[in-house]
């Protein structure tokens, strides 16, 4: 959950992303390498 | 603790010293989590193969365990800290790409259920808990804390609600520390109760998801009794998720009513700002296979990449549990979160078998 100390991320540039975001933002790029197979068949 | 994540924190101003920082911690929870599913199945193939009758311990409870031991009896160094404090990113992304494993129709059937139950929960807890807490004479933010834990989403709650309610950090330790000793707890009673009261996967999903605090200990819990109540108790859990603005901003509003507290000024923004985003990462990516977007075979990649995810977690789990600085903090304070947890457990419980006679879960 978002929440206000731990959520926000500083980078070198000063913008900021919460914990959440970066979570989103991985989901979706692993998303895509799977859409698009560049991460095939994912063993478990 | 949730209020060490970092990831990446920029502790330096190089990128990449921040991004290696990480990394010790990283490999020190996939070792863990790795060597639980190495354990799961050695153990039994080995009691197979000598026709014994051992129960199937999964890798969830060898990753907690291992963590558990790991934590309390040797020191962790401070080089793999930063990277354990990352087990809550491996949560959130664990949740958003389990959202491939649902069709919509389930999210909104079983999330439409969750949702009542989770208003009901919530109310009955955070009126229980303001009883418990004025009943011990604990201090009125303390109890503020308590019961926004028990009731919403654990350490997460409590941390978005102390910068609002304007709250000690000592209050926020001690309410911390008790959430995570009972979640802790948790992860071991609510199996074994469910399995005496013969509970189907999705009510007991659906009870895990409203009883125990914590994401990842409610995670946890479900995983342990099954895969299919690991889903149903991440669905409830992202339902009881998502009330936490709505019962924080309940509260900042009180206390800066009586002048405790800094006054709100953008209700809508303040909300926003409390939303737990993955949430919406969850709905899409049902949405997407919903849409078709993946093949059979991506959707399986995607379902099994978030239980990868989620093996980092649970290991996670383990790690941050330290039952030495648990015991270090107040009696009082864990005596109201014990009793209320018990008595939500019951109220959750209740709540589950009437829905059950009601929508034949």
């Amino acid at each position: 959950m978002s929440t206000d100390k731990s959520s926000t991320t500083p980078s070198s540039k000063g913008t900021s992303f919460s914990l959440d975001t970066w979570a989103l933002i991985v989901a979706m790029l692993l998303a895509l390498a799977v859409r698009f197979d560049i991460l095939k068949n994912v063993p478990w | 603790m949730a209020s060490s994540i970092s990831l990446p924190r920029a502790e330096s101003t190089n990128p990449l010293l921040n991004a290696l920082r990480i990394v010790p911690g990283i490999l020190l929870l996939a070792g863990i989590g790795y060597a639980g599913k190495i354990l799961e199945h050695s153990v039994n193939a080995y009691a197979k193969s000598h026709h014994w009758t051992f129960p199937n311990i999964e890798y969830v409870l060898w990753a907690i365990l291992i963590g558990l031991i790991i934590s309390n009896i040797l020191a962790i160094p401070k080089i793999f800290q930063p990277g354990i404090a990352t087990y809550e990113f491996w949560l959130k992304l664990g949740i958003v790409l389990l959202g491939t494993r649902f069709v919509l129709a389930d999210v909104l059937k079983l999330g439409g259920i969750s949702l009542r139950l989770v208003v009901i929960e919530i109310t009955l807890s955070l009126a229980l808990m303001t009883l418990l807490g004025r009943l011990f004479k604990l201090k009125p933010k303390l109890t503020s804390l308590l019961a926004i834990g028990s009731a919403v989403c654990g350490v997460s709650a409590i941390i978005a609600a102390k910068g609002a309610i304007d709250a000690d950090d000592e209050d926020s330790s001690f309410a911390i520390a008790a959430i995570l000793a009972l979640g802790a707890l948790s992860l071991f009673t609510f199996p074994a109760i469910a399995h005496g009261l013969h509970m189907t996967d999705v009510s007991y999903g659906l009870w895990a998801g409203l009883g125990v605090d914590n994401t990842a200990e409610a995670t946890a819990a479900g995983a342990l009794y099954s895969d299919a109540a690991g889903k149903v108790a991440v669905l409830a859990k992202t339902a009881r998720n998502a009330m936490i603005g709505f019962v924080v901003l309940g509260y900042a509003l009180y206390w800066s009513g009586r002048g405790q507290a800094e006054a709100i000024t953008n209700k809508a923004a303040f909300l926003w700002k409390k939303f737990p985003k993955f949430v919406l990462g969850f709905l899409l990516m049902s949405l997407l296979v919903g849409f078709h977007a993946f093949s059979k075979g991506q959707v399986a990649s995607l379902g099994n990449l978030s239980k990868w995810a989620f093996l980092l977690t649970f290991a996670g789990v383990g790690l941050r549990t330290n039952l030495r600085d648990t015991s270090k903090q107040g009696l009082r304070p864990f005596i109201v979160g014990a009793l209320g947890e018990v008595l939500i457990a019951c109220l959750t419980l209740g709540l589950v078998v009437g829905a059950n006679r009601i929508w034949g879960l």
